[in-house]
């Protein structure tokens, strides 16, 4: 990948965070934000949708390209969701802890609250929100966060509900499962002010230490979206949606602005050449006998559709990202209308197509030896409304960087989604009247990496273990171990590194409850268990989870050694390396001692053993 | 400073740019942004800014351009759509953030365009109320409207309705039409201004049932949570029985009359109903407007009941078989002797009232009190306004069945 002078490419990005909170309720509903599997669900239901007009008359295209009306929509319903999440009840009061939450998320973005929110409708089409729209609302505005290349601007703050988790595709549209509807959700939108890929991700990093510093957001897969906004000078907005990890957006900026560059940098060409875009034609005729099982297998009943590209040799290969060619936005456009992909003349002759039907090809569309031509081969619908896809997408590369909705792979390129959305889709609820949120009450939590530094300064743990504590998902149950008086490098060895231990191992640790953990050591504080005993018991607790903390110290075998218990195991021990210690005297200590633990197997404390055992060498020596 | 405005407001530091909303308060300015949102700006200390007038005229629905002539197509059958008000064809106001009604029925044609193709249709405004101000008056209106539509040879008539007093409505046109055709009421229990609503579904089932052999007043609402099927209940035999969701309507002690299948638009029926054409159309609109209906329960006050003092109709929606405390059978007393028919229901709404078990109802009785069967507190209250004013037997009336209301056995849930 070539590096860039950011600067110079005017190179412009914001971000777009969505994080889902962990509030006792829903936000419009009193429905607990517990997750379900598909399985649980108790009832179906199905519904249509038919999109309305918004407050101000106009219907979003992009709302509606995004997903044909008549499907039909099938919802799962759980003995944790209610007629709210239905559509079938009109919502309930705003989730005061929600907008609690809020409101300490928009003083930690050093944002302003505002006087009076009002929910809004976002009109959503796709079946995901049984009424048809999104609840939104504005609550902040106007913040800032710090970052090593200068300041970022947030731009609002936003609290809205999570729509239906998509199950699957049916045969009629799609089923939806209404657990994750109407979690309370905040959307966080930063100015563009970001100028460098890093400066991405250490914005992104930062406010996600933020929000995990409220110990009120969801952890785990899909809690969190980052969406990357980026544009270079004379390039367009482009936005990214589907960013998996802070390190994909790195590598998602520095891509983007290649493939702006690159797309420049083909229009320049193209400018030059004086390049233009012919009438699309049926070039069924052309393919008739070939040896493209591809081509071959649309012919029957479809047709194959071509559309000249004058001037455009060469440069529909020309790579944009990593193996991602102007062809493959070609194909991505054509992929939209249900046709499979496209074939260019700049990488034919091959599957199955000989240099015959391409000569043959570019001779029926009056394509010569600067020209290329693009074909798709599919039913006739489809052919056609692909092949008007990619001469509309190729006539956008002699502009230059179309704006567009972009959907991020796992190697960190993008794929076409669709347009970008356009601005009027939102029109007020009026089942919900507006709030004024008091923020004065709201405190400002210790950040997650003020916790860090005060885990080593307080309880001396180190850096690393600290800072795993501080971010990890046991941190609360830590906090709590040590009010309990726990000794803090115990409970913080014994909730992260003893734990990822036992996964690597394949113990099903997610059977660990909290209670499971603080109970096992509140076992170890009080002397009833050995610290070299508690893989043992957390591993057979993770296994059988319905047993208490001390009936699994029982069923590890580990329970009932007393002192006398432990005399007579290091006695034997002595006793058996009786020449060793005559020999070595104290010398002899290290190696006894891993003898004694090992047929304590864990049941006594190693202090007490080690210092039977002293006694026993010192008296035999 | 007008609503529609565009303007810059500041305050505490932030500036908010957009159009000035009407939903504006004497304490708060409501701005849309221009990404769509609307946030609220105390009005003390915001300095504004009009930076253009009369950007956005939001007082117009942007009616008019897009409203199509229909032709009228020979093959198809004619529908009279009226309209009284009601979710199926609301819009909100922003001025005091409700969703009330609107449109009138050539916008339910605009709103709801699936209609088109399955009839050649006539719009009528009757009312353009929410349904909780519907009136006896209104009810008049209504019947004679419908009645004119069927007279100049409409083939079915939807009547679109508010479902908080839809059966009233339904069982009004029940006692005061003969009809020919089907009359079809429906409505929505979600409002038209979201993409969920229940109006398409049950305005496409309606008119497809309003096309059917069945000449009945019909109430053509959602089945299920489910857009699959509506139900068609008799108009003098179903209540609303859910404050919000989309099959709220049930028929008391039966099920529905017939279904309307959305995907296949079939039309079926469980039992035998009047067949179109079998009667003459024919209209007795008139009511009596002083009948009151009136739930006794305990511990209320029984002066509650002086009121009653001069109507000509009560009914009495008493406890169990037909019950109500004994002290109050005097009063009853009183208001049989003055003249007023006295009819007893049930608020158990399910089962007949039966006053010869107990020996309350046979004070009852021996005061006077008519026995109404197992027909609906709110249809008897209709019927006996209907009753007093079209025949000469009101007593005799209330108790046999005139347009189903009324079962002579009890055979439930069939
Ligand atoms: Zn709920």
């Amino acid at each position: 990948m070539s590096e860039y002078d950011y600067e110079d490419l005017g190179l412009v990005a914001g971000l777009e965070i969505h994080q889902q909170l962990d509030t006792a309720t829903k936000l419009y509903c009193q429905c607990p934000t517990a997750r379900r599997e598909p399985e649980e669900a108790t009832r179906t239901f199905t519904r249509y949708l038919h999109p309305t007009k918004s407050e101000l008359g106009e219907i979003d295209d992009a709302a509606l390209e995004e997903s044909r009306v008549d499907r039909e929509f099938e919802y799962l319903a759980f003995d944790t969701t209610c007629l709210v999440e239905e559509d079938d009840e009109p919502p309930h009061h705003i989730d005061d802890e929600a907008l609690d939450v809020g409101m300490q998320i928009a003083a930690m973005l050093d944002m302003s609250v505002v006087d009076q929110a009002h929910v809004m409708r976002k009109l959503v089409v796709d079946g995901s929100n049984t009424s048809g729209f999104q609840r939104t609302t504005l609550i902040g505005q106007e913040g800032q966060i710090e970052t090593s290349e200068g300041p970022v601007g947030v731009e609002d703050l936003l609290l809205e509900e999570e729509s239906a988790g998509r199950v699957e595709e049916t045969d009629d549209g799609v089923r939806y499962s209404l657990d994750r509807l109407g979690i309370p959700l905040v959307e966080i939108g930063t100015k563009p002010d970001i100028s460098s890929p890093e400066q991405a991700r250490e914005a992104a990093e930062r406010i996600g230490m933020l929000l995990r510093s409220t110990g009120k957001v969801k952890r785990g897969l899909g809690t969190i979206r980052q969406d990357v906004n980026v544009s270079i000078a004379d390039g367009a907005r482009v936005e990214m949606k589907g960013v998996q990890t802070l390190d994909d957006i790195e590598d998602l900026v520095r891509l983007e602005v290649q493939r702006q560059v690159e797309l420049l940098e083909i229009r320049d060409e193209l400018q030059a050449r004086d390049a233009s875009v012919g009438e699309t034609q049926d070039v069924t005729d052309t393919f008739e006998g070939t040896e493209s099982g591809v081509i071959e297998g649309a012919l029957d009943g479809g047709k194959v559709t071509a559309v000249p590209l004058f001037g455009f040799d060469g440069l529909v290969g020309h790579e944009l990202q990593p193996d991602r060619r102007l062809g493959t936005e070609f194909s991505d456009h054509a992929k939209r209308h249900g046709a499979g992909g496209i074939f260019h003349t700049d990488e034919l002759p091959a599957y199955g197509v000989t240099q015959e039907e391409v000569d043959a090809l570019k001779e029926a569309v009056g394509a010569g030896d600067d020209d290329a031509v693009a074909i798709a081969a599919a039913d006739t619908e489809t052919a056609e409304l692909a092949i008007a896809a990619v001469k509309e997408r190729a006539e956008a590369a002699i502009e230059g960087v179309p704006e567009e909705t972009r959907g991020a792979n796992d190697e960190a390129t993008t794929r076409y989604l669709r347009p970008l959305p356009g601005a009027a889709r939102m029109y007020p609820e009026t089942d919900v009247p507006p709030v004024e949120p008091d923020p004065s009450e709201v405190e400002i939590p210790e950040l997650l990496t003020e916790r860090v530094d005060r885990y080593q300064a307080e309880f001396g743990l180190d850096a690393g273990l600290a800072e795993q504590v501080a971010f990890g998902r046991r941190m609360p149950l830590f906090e709590q171990a040590v009010a309990d008086g726990i000794d803090a490098t115990l409970a913080a060895g014994t909730l992260e590194s003893t734990t990822t231990e036992l996964r690597r191992d394949d113990v099903p640790v997610q059977n660990l409850t909290d209670d499971h953990l603080l109970d096992v050591l509140q076992l170890v504080d009080a002397g009833d268990l050995a610290k070299e005993g508690i893989v043992d018991v957390l591993t057979v607790l993770a296994e059988n989870p319905d047993l208490s903390a001390e009936e699994a110290v029982e069923e590890a075998g580990l329970s009932g050694v007393d002192e006398a218990e432990v005399r007579a195991a290091v006695e034997e021990v002595v006793d058996r390396n009786e020449e060793q210690v005559e020999e070595q005297g104290m010398g002899a200590f290290s190696a006894l001692m891993g003898e004694a633990m090992g047929a304590l197997r864990g049941k006594a404390d190693g202090e007490i053993v080690s210092s039977t055992l002293r006694e026993e060498i010192q008296k035999r020596s | 400073m007008n609503p529609g405005d565009r303007v810059r407001v500041e305050r505490a530091g932030v500036t908010n740019e957009g159009v000035l909303m009407p939903s504006t308060t004497a304490d708060y300015l409501v701005i849309k942004r221009d990404g769509g949102y609307n946030v609220g700006i105390e009005r003390e200390d915001a300095e504004v800014d009009v930076l253009e007038t009369d950007v956005y005229d939001v007082g117009d629905e942007g009616e008019g351009e897009d409203s199509s002539v229909v032709e009228f197509d020979d093959d198809l059958p004619t529908i009279a759509l009226i309209s009284t008000g009601g979710t199926i064809a609301s819009t909100v106001d922003y001025r005091t953030g409700a969703v009330t009604a609107r449109f009138d029925a050539e916008d339910v044609l605009r709103a709801v365009p699936d209609l088109a193709g399955r009839a050649n249709y006539r719009g009528r405004v009757v009312a353009n109320i929410l349904s909780e101000n519907m009136t006896p008056e209104i009810w008049r209106d209504l019947a004679a409207a419908v009645h004119e539509e069927i007279e100049a040879g409409a083939d079915g008539v939807v009547v679109m309705h508010g479902t908080d007093t839809m059966q009233y409505s339904a069982a009004a046109l029940s006692f005061m039409l003969d009809t020919p055709v089907p009359i079809v009421f429906t409505g929505s229990q979600r409002s038209a201004d979201r993409p969920s609503s229940d109006n398409v579904m049950n305005a496409v089932c309606a008119v497809e049932a309003a096309k059917s052999d069945a000449a009945e007043v019909m109430v053509c609402m959602h089945a299920s949570e489910s857009d699959d099927v509506c139900a068609l209940h008799e108009g003098t035999r179903v209540r609303k029985s859910h404050t919000s969701r989309r099959d709220a309507f049930r028929t008391i002690g039966a099920k529905p009359l017939g279904e309307v299948d959305y995907d296949t638009e079939t039309v079926s029926f469980r039992r035998d109903y009047a067949e179109r054409g079998a009667a003459t159309l024919d209209i007795a609109a008139d009511l009596a407007d002083d009948v009151e209906l009136v739930k006794f329960t305990p511990g209320m006050d029984p002066a509650a009941w002086d009121y009653l003092e001069g109507k000509s109709g009560v009914v009495i929606e008493g406890t169990g078989l037909g019950h109500v405390h004994t002290d109050l059978i005097p009063r009853i007393e009183e208001l049989v002797d003055d003249g007023a028919v006295v009819a007893m229901t049930s608020q158990c709404l399910e089962g007949r009232v039966c006053d010869r078990v107990y020996d309350t109802g046979r004070d009852l009785l021996d005061a006077g009190v008519v026995e109404a069967g197992d027909t609906l507190p709110e249809t008897a209250k209709v019927k006996l306004m209907w009753v007093i004013a079209n025949t000469d037997d009101p007593v005799g009336a209330m108790q046999r069945s005139l347009n189903g209301e009324l079962t002579e056995q009890s055979r439930p849930w069939t």
